[in-house]
């Protein structure tokens, strides 16, 4: 547990007897050490051990515990290492980190020579013996301890309470750890190992399930969330609720209630500095910008004046070409023309011709040769009105090659007048609107708006059935086949393929006996659907007029298609709410997992049903009867870090009267302090009398070994 | 090392008086990586407790059974009471707001949601 005093050194080691045991205490979070007799352990810290490169000297060191000074880690390389426990479950396994972690406790309660001091140590319920082996081997043959007593933590803990009075011979202790939570009854004192029961949930599901929540909820502020925050969280705000369901429902409602019941956690938020930008910054930015679109400029006229000069330079030959066809005669005049790859006079005209036009755009000159051309179109292409009858085969040639060009003007001409007319209509249109909107503003507004939101319906429409549904349910990524529909004509078109796949081999192949046979492959054709293009295409026209309209005359207009989705965040500046983590549901969310450990995935009973099964467990033994169970019902004791939790014990009690027969008595108490007690439980034991019994020596261990460790168990009554 | 680190006493030690075996004797530098440790599904296999009576209690025959009540089902996002599940995402929400926000969550938190209740998909 955090922000717990460092442990100094003890200097009183050698006051103390070699009869005097050592206890300990060996939890899965935390690891106590002291004398037997002592009200509370000299020495306690988490049980982990971190081993990082010291940055200077690059050794690497052991670093026992947790609460160090932060400060001081910043000698150390952290990254490849972090805390390390020797607990799976609640078993120990690794027994390097064990060493350590003995290593330092010994040394911290300040022993100097070999330890002649019996040890009393906890272990888990039912511990594996290989791990009680592996122990006893380390503590005899690394330690040199003369022996060692394992007894259960939670048993102790139970024993120091009937001690104090808080619960009595016969009972039940539910006690919750870190990865465990076990429930163990009492006949007569002592416990009874065959009812217990165990499951695999504690405060570390408490903490992990808090710890991933927050950080899903907030993934911003992913690494502020760690795990000491997370534990600290946990111990300081989560309750039990008295019950789930209704406790659920006031947050649901966001009643007053649970605005009350929510606590926030205000992260370090610092404004942000808006920092103008000085004069001397936007002087240099100017310039640069500056520099750079001149530069741009250079770049372009050069271009420029390299393409003007290669296109004299072609005119110039092609010039000079035309002039030597005039001074020879016409059978060298082929020969030249051969010679140049040129079919006829004509030709070089042509290529003269485009070479001027091209040369004057260069020079930015405007064009009107064009014009002129289209002018005097009959002129330029005479062969196209004279009859065929009329012409030799050449001039039959030139005729097609003229007949062409001409169409292709034509064709030029015609759209031209088009835009010219649409032009025209359109002035018209916005003359009509214009008019319309002198006489009355507010009408001509509704219409427009109510025009355009009938438009872009129209239009996201289309989009939709094109996108195949995408678009409706928010969801961008993704292709088909997801649960998504397909429209009418894609679905049409899957038919036809998969018909077309599975009806080849069936019966005659009579395909393409018929004309109509061969349509099947255009609707087949992924792009058969878009024939109505057109139509969109005047629709989308129109919505961007309608639009640009309503931009320019209602102020409070805003385009659909920029509204972002609501439950889009927008992007602003942060400010000090985006770095507040609410806890609501998560207060009580958490602690919840035991009582149902379903909730993160552990398919085991809670902590209530856990005493109805041990006490049904008990059942088996012939000296158990129902008067028994109500006399172990009213001495039911909760301990262990986990029952901490504000609300544990009378929703535990609740829970646990629907398991018992109908007024019965029942009882449920919380341990004088479930964190210390069973250490205490222990420290007592190991002092009492009888203790020297219990313990299983080095001798023992070197004559029985294994199976002496197997038959070892300690009697708890002794006090 | 720094005076600070020394004098703060945070570092354990090498060397150790009151040890019989120190632990550079017991793990060599650079064979200790190789040590491998049984972990507990391990060490429960090599005890074999199948061939246990089941009348003596061990580790693995103390463990709770699964709950006799039928599992509640819980919004992954809200943690209220879930009628509903995502059959895309299998995650199971308590409102079409929730159902948006689903719908907007990336794969991975989708994946992270569902390792919180043990239900997410696993390649192996």
């Amino acid at each position: 547990m955090p922000s717990m005093a460092r442990p100094a050194r003890q200097s009183d080691y050698a006051r103390f007897s070699p009869e005097t045991p050592i206890v300990v205490d060996n939890g899965g979070s935390t690891f106590r050490i002291g004398w037997a007799g002592e009200s509370d352990p000299r020495v306690a810290f988490r049980n982990v051990v971190q081993r990082p490169r010291h940055r200077v000297t690059g050794e690497t060191v052991t670093i026992v515990g947790d609460h160090h000074d932060p400060a001081l880690m910043k000698y150390f390389d952290c990254t490849r290492s972090s805390w390390r426990s020797a607990f799976d479950n609640n078993v120990v396994y690794q027994f390097e980190i064990m060493e350590y972690v003995l290593d330092y406790g010994f040394e911290r309660l300040g022993a100097t020579e070999q330890l002649d001091h019996p040890i009393m140590m906890t272990e888990c319920i039912c511990n594996p013996i290989s791990s009680r082996v592996k122990m006893a081997e380390l503590l005899f043959e690394t330690y040199g301890v003369p022996s060692v007593a394992f007894g259960v933590d939670a048993a102790f803990s139970y024993k120091y309470n009937q001690r104090l009075g808080i619960c009595r011979e016969d009972g039940l202790a539910i006690c919750s750890g870190l990865a465990t939570s076990h429930a163990i009854p009492f006949i007569k004192g002592e416990p009874v190992w065959d009812a217990c029961c165990r499951t695999n949930i504690g405060g570390y599901h408490v903490t992990d399930y808090l710890k991933q929540l927050l950080s899903l909820k907030y993934p911003y502020h992913m690494s502020n969330i760690t795990w000491e925050k997370a534990e600290e969280l946990k111990m300081e705000h989560c309750y039990i609720a008295s019950d789930y369901m209704s406790e659920l429902q006031i947050f649901q409602k966001e009643t007053k209630e649970a605005e009350e019941k929510t606590r926030y956690w205000q992260l370090p938020w610092v404004p942000p500095q808006e920092e103008a930008p000085s004069e001397e910054d936007l002087a240099r930015k100017a310039a640069f910008k500056e520099k750079q679109s001149q530069r741009l400029r250079e770049m372009a006229a050069a271009k420029r004046s390299l393409k003007i000069s290669e296109l004299e330079n072609e005119l110039c030959g092609l010039e000079g070409l035309l002039q030597q066809l005039d001074e020879v005669d016409e059978a060298e005049g082929t020969a030249v023309l051969a010679r140049m790859g040129y079919l006829s006079r004509q030709e070089i005209e042509s290529a003269a011709l485009k070479v001027t036009q091209s040369l004057r755009k260069a020079k930015g000159e405007s064009n009107e040769a064009e014009d002129k051309v289209d002018a005097s179109l009959a002129e330029k292409y005479p062969l196209t009105l004279v009859p065929d009858e009329m012409l030799t085969p050449d001039q039959l040639k030139e005729k097609k090659k003229q007949i062409f060009l001409k169409t292709t003007t034509e064709g030029r001409l015609r759209a031209k007048q088009k835009r010219f007319e649409e032009e025209t209509f359109k002035e018209r249109q916005n003359q009509q609107d214009e008019e319309k909107r002198l006489e009355n503003p507010e009408l001509y507004l509704e219409e427009l708006r109510s025009r355009y939101k009938e438009l872009f319906e129209k239009v996201e429409q289309r989009k939709r059935q094109k996108t195949n549904g995408h678009h409706s349910n928010g969801h961008s990524s993704g292709g088909v086949g997801r649960g998504e529909r397909l429209s009418a004509a894609q679905r049409e078109r899957m038919r036809l393929l998969t018909t077309a796949a599975f009806d080849r081999g069936k019966g005659e192949d009579t395909f393409g006996a018929r004309d109509e046979d061969w349509q099947v492959y255009k609707l087949m054709s992924k792009d058969n659907d878009d024939d109505d293009d057109k139509g969109q295409e005047e629709d989308e026209a129109e919505l961007a007029r309608v639009t640009s309209k309503l931009q320019e005359l209602d102020p409070t207009f805003v385009p659909k298609s920029d509204q972002l989705p609501e439950h889009l965040p927008r992007s602003r500046p942060l400010t000090a709410e985006d770095y507040k983590i609410a806890l609501g549901v998560e207060r009580f969310r958490c602690p919840e997992v035991l009582f149902q450990p379903s909730m993160v995935g552990v398919d085991q009973a809670g902590l209530d049903e856990m005493a109805a099964i041990s006490l049904n467990r008990l059942s088996a033994r012939a000296d158990i009867d129902e008067s028994v169970k109500d006399r172990i019902a009213i001495s039911i004791l909760v301990t262990g870090g986990s029952s901490l939790f504000p609300g544990l014990v009378p929703r535990l009690e609740a829970l646990i009267r629907q398991s018992r027969p109908y007024l019965s008595p029942l009882k449920v108490v919380r341990a004088s302090d479930p964190v210390l007690d069973a250490w205490r439980g222990a420290a007592i034991y190991a002092d009492s009398r009888g203790f020297s019994l219990q313990t299983f020596s080095m001798q023992d261990y070197y004559e029985q070994g294994e199976a002496g460790l197997r038959r070892h168990n300690i009697v708890y009554s002794l006090y | 090392m720094e005076a600070e680190v020394v004098s703060s006493e945070m570092v354990l030690p090498p060397t150790l008086p009151f040890k019989r075996v120190q632990m550079s004797e017991k793990y060599p530098k650079g064979q200790s990586r190789g040590r491998h440790w049984k972990h507990l599904k391990q060490i429960l296999q090599a005890e074999n407790y199948i061939s246990y009576s089941p009348d003596e209690p061990n580790y693995v025959n103390i463990e709770s059974p699964p709950s006799m009540y039928p599992s509640k089902k819980y919004c992954d996002i809200t943690g209220f009471e879930a009628p509903y599940a995502d059959p895309r995402t299998n995650l199971r929400y308590v409102s079409p707001d929730v159902f948006k926000r689903i719908r907007m969550l990336p794969n991975e938190y989708v994946q992270r949601y569902l390792t919180l209740r043990n239900a997410a998909v696993v390649l192996k």
